[in-house]
């Protein structure tokens, strides 16, 4: 569901192999994001883009993930959101809370 | 008879059988994936959960039982009913097999329509069984009478109040409603939707409205009664719940004045309100500023005052509205949806209307859905 791509000194980046992400991925993904955070100990940077729809019960996997990141000190940062997620995030406002980038090059003069 | 887009996953190494297997199914009226090896099947089962695996037992690598113990490790795919296939008839595989949860055992020298009937038997009798434990679960809920919807609806002078909900397939999920009479003058609206679905997130919107009832009712009773301020005391206490680390809320809260009919309105992490201005004749979003409830200790809320002038209608719903179907997946589309509101408004068509509408496209909705609308007629 979610793999690994490149390691980095700062953060780890992982795709996520979903395309329409559900209540049937969001507890596997939770527990995978969880334990990526724990182990690595570095941000992870998600790349969203194969994702087309996310449903609430995957945005609340993604906001879990990223409550826990908080709580280490660490991040969850969104990468290559399609349009349709991106608008949805901004409508609820998580977009004040995750760190949105279009792209990784993007993400990395911003944050690194 | 096939049950119509039921989803089944085929394991076999042998390529001409699983073509074999494959196009029978897939005339029965079957949505079927094929698979040449347990890894193979295990891959697709990282994104899809199909409603039944039938897989070889004898395959190189990774053999059938092998493959069988990698789903049973997964709490997302253990459940999904599991039939093995052999070539030979096999006392030995077969009690393995079956110590494995493998509801049945097939020879691969029945005849293809026997085994699609076993696999229709075998989702029906599945069916049947969730069915029964649902409705078992129905009653006792039924029998408690609690309810994440109010039955009655209130009335203030000069404001229509009304509201449609539907819970996703029929089983109660996360969104709920709630008209609290604070006192003679406040009454507080209040539409919340746990991010999640079905019984789980359902379980949780009772502890969710006795924090808002609370903090309405000591909000009121402290004449600190702003929405935002009652927004970010429910926040703090969600924040802290240990209980509720991974669960998290949207909710629009409104408070209507009964004596000035005014209108005040926070947001945590909910969708833009809708508000159909009828001198303009045009749909205007609200939007607020406040994050979900239980995302961060300090949630940013602030509270607006709303304007209804006669003839005007507010609009609160949850996301499962703005959610879409098409043949191609799923989108959620809020733009869309205020479209749609406003052309049906544009035809003159009341609430009602809309309400029968929406229950008549309700077996295609995607989340729970709620709307709750309010009209000032005088």
């Amino acid at each position: 569901m979610i793999n690994i791509s490149k390691e980095e000194a700062g953060y780890i980046l992982v795709d996520v192999n979903l395309t329409e992400a559900n209540l049937s991925h969001s507890d596997q993904f939770k527990s995978e994001l969880i334990a990526l955070l724990n182990d690595k100990q570095r941000s992870i940077w998600l790349n969203m883009q194969q994702v087309s729809y996310v449903d609430s019960s995957f945005l609340g996997a993604l906001v879990t993930g990223l409550k826990h990141a908080i709580a280490l000190k660490r991040d969850v940062v969104l990468i290559n959101l399609q349009k349709d997620i991106d608008d949805m995030l901004k409508l609820i406002r998580l977009d004040k809370v995750f760190k949105i980038f279009s792209t990784e090059e993007e993400a990395q003069q911003a944050i690194a | 008879m096939a049950v119509v887009s039921k989803q089944i996953l085929l394991v076999d190494d042998n390529p001409l059988f699983l073509k074999l297997l494959a196009r029978a199914f897939d005339k029965a009226g079957f949505n079927c994936h094929s698979a040449n090896s347990g890894q193979e099947a295990l891959t697709f089962l990282q994104t899809n959960v199909p409603d039944a695996i039938l897989s070889d037992y004898e395959m190189p690598e990774m053999n059938g039982l092998e493959f069988r113990r990698s789903v049973l490790r997964n709490d997302r795919l253990k459940d999904i009913p599991f039939m093995f296939l052999t070539g030979f008839d096999d006392e030995k595989i077969r009690y393995s097999g079956l110590d494995l949860q493998a509801i049945d055992y097939v020879i691969k020298d029945t005849p293809v329509e026997v085994i699609i009937a076993k696999v229709n038997n075998l989702l029906h009798a599945v069916n049947k069984q969730r069915e029964l434990s649902e409705m078992e679960i129905r009653q006792t809920v039924a029998a408690l009478n609690i309810k994440a919807v109010p039955e009655k609806i209130p009335v203030i002078n000069g404001l229509t109040i009304d509201f449609w909900h539907q819970d996703y397939q029929q089983i109660p999920g996360g969104d709920f409603i709630d008209f609290i009479e604070a006192d003679d003058r406040y009454l507080f609206i209040v539409l919340g939707d746990i991010m999640g679905k079905k019984w789980k997130a359902w379980f949780f919107t009772f502890t969710y409205l006795s924090y808002i009832r609370a903090a309405v009712r000591f909000g009121v009773s402290d004449t600190d009664n702003s929405t935002a301020s009652i927004l970010q005391k429910i926040n703090k206490v969600i924040y802290h719940d240990e209980g509720l680390r991974d669960i998290l809320s949207s909710v629009s809260l409104i408070r209507v004045d009964r004596q000035s009919g005014q209108l005040s309105y926070a947001g945590a992490g909910d969708l833009p309100l809708l508000h159909y201005r009828h001198a303009s004749q045009q749909l205007m979003q609200i939007d607020s500023s406040g994050l979900l409830l239980g995302l961060l200790s300090e949630g940013n809320y602030t509270e607006q005052n709303i304007a209804l002038e006669p003839g005007d209608e507010l609009f609160i719903f949850t996301d499962g509205l703005i959610d879409f179907a098409f043949a191609d997946g799923k989108k959620s589309d809020y733009p869309a949806f205020a479209q749609k509101l406003q052309q049906h408004i544009a035809n003159k068509q009341s609430f009602n209307e809309l309400k029968h509408k929406l229950q008549q496209q309700s077996a295609q909705l995607v989340d729970d859905s709620s709307i709750i609308h309010i009209y000032k007629t005088t």
